[in-house]
């Protein structure tokens, strides 16, 4: 599957406990200024939910709450070391300036 | 209340319905059946909060159109395909080379003469061998072409992600069989000695570790492989086929060994017909569970929000 931006700031919002789509749209605006449209946030979910990296939970008050797995999780984290280390790279880099 | 689980400011279903709600008909039906409930309740949380109705409409029908692209791709149905097509394969492997191995002299089995007498006291008894030959024959042709485009995609999906392990995985059964008939040849060349009687008995159990790994190899492809729709279709068909196939050879089988122990001509020999029928009554019961339960939705469709 894909990395695409919905998708790992989806996983990366579960990844503190499970929520249903207003909490998850609310949160990634908080932790990333993103606002997610129900259209891409729904999108997402349905992927992952696909790929058995997320699971829904029992709905409350008509909102169904989805959690991270563990194999969504391992997922996850393989990513954002990744990420990490691509963004360390490029930061050092610009840090440096162009190569003469 | 769990954490992060709680509404918005206002109570649910509180206002109006808003009108990029009503776009959730662009959806295909089975992904609303699913989804529908929860995104409108969705678009009425975010449209109280604030956010407005155009810039959503225009989310909303992407997503639709990401929808129907993946509908048409095949991700929704590939889960459930996935793991009913390895079990069929499984078991499909499983009772080839049962059925092979009871099959290769039924014909004769125990001997002509008991064969004919067979045959004069129940004519109308099929012929086992035949049907589990027109089987074998069957089954082998229909895994043969669905594996074509199986194969072709698993290649290009691991040229495009970078899976060399999954070219290795692909010669594993060809490179198997050739080294086995290759040795296989080698072996019944010579003259049957002690020595080489004991060298065919470990080559023939070294094939049966073959056929396994090389069925595991197949197997770890489909699991790591997104195939299209069209393919899916394709394995549950030639899944179906196999299936149905394996039935009636089993079917073939248990008529013929009840007609062998009526006609009392050596009902002694009758306990290899009863372990051959229950792996072949195994198998082919996993095959057709796995593609009934694969039909079967995995989750119930939500109630639509008024």
């Amino acid at each position: 599957m894909d990395f695409t931006e919905p998708v790992v700031l989806v996983l990366t919002s579960l990844a503190d406990g499970p929520k249903h789509g207003y909490a998850l749209a609310k949160d990634i605006e908080t932790f990333a200024g993103i606002k997610l449209g129900p259209g891409t946030l729904y999108g997402a979910l349905s992927r992952l939910e696909d790929r058995g990296w997320i699971e829904a939970l029992p709905a409350e008050d008509r909102r169904r709450p989805y959690q991270i797995t563990a194999a969504g999780a391992e997922s996850l984290a393989t990513h954002l070391a990744t990420a990490q280390q691509v963004a360390a790279t490029g930061l050092r880099r610009l840090e440096l300036g162009p190569a003469r | 209340m769990r954490p992060g689980t709680g509404g918005p400011r206002r109570s649910a279903g509180g206002s109006g319905r808003p009108w990029p709600a009503g776009l959730l008909l662009a959806y295909p039906a089975d992904w609303r059946a699913r989804y529908g409930g929860e995104l409108e309740l969705l678009i009425s949380d975010l449209h109280d909060g604030g956010r407005k109705p155009v810039p959503m409409a225009f989310d909303l029908l992407r997503g639709a159109a990401t929808a129907w692209l993946r509908t048409t791709r095949g991700s929704a149905m590939s889960e459930r395909s996935r793991d009913a097509l390895i079990t069929v394969l499984w078991s499909w492997v499983a009772y080839a080379v049962t059925a092979a191995w009871f099959g290769h002299d039924l014909g004769i089995y125990p001997s002509r003469g008991a064969a004919q007498q067979i045959a004069v006291a129940h004519p109308v008894v099929p012929d086992a061998f035949h049907v589990l030959f027109a089987v074998g024959v069957v089954g082998i042709a229909v895994t043969g072409v669905a594996a074509v485009p199986f194969a072709f995609e698993a290649a290009r999906y691991a040229r495009k992600n970078r899976r060399s392990s999954t070219f290795g995985m692909m010669a594993v059964p060809p490179v198997v069989a050739v080294v086995w008939f290759a040795g296989l040849h080698f072996i019944s060349s010579g003259s049957a000695t002690t020595g080489r009687l004991t060298v065919a008995l470990l080559w023939f159990l070294l094939g049966l570790a073959g056929i396994a790994g090389s069925t595991q190899a197949i197997s770890k492809i489909v699991a790591a492989t997104e195939f299209s729709r069209t393919t899916w279709r394709i394995g549950a068909g030639a899944a179906a086929a196999i299936a149905a196939a394996m039935l009636v050879g089993t079917g073939a089988t248990i008529v013929w060994g009840l007609a062998f122990r009526a006609s009392q001509v050596n009902s002694g020999d009758a306990a290899g017909w009863l372990g051959v029928t229950a792996i072949m009554s195994v198998t082919t019961a996993r095959a057709v569970i796995a593609l009934i339960g694969s039909r079967r939705r995995t989750v119930s469709p939500e109630p639509a929000v008024a």
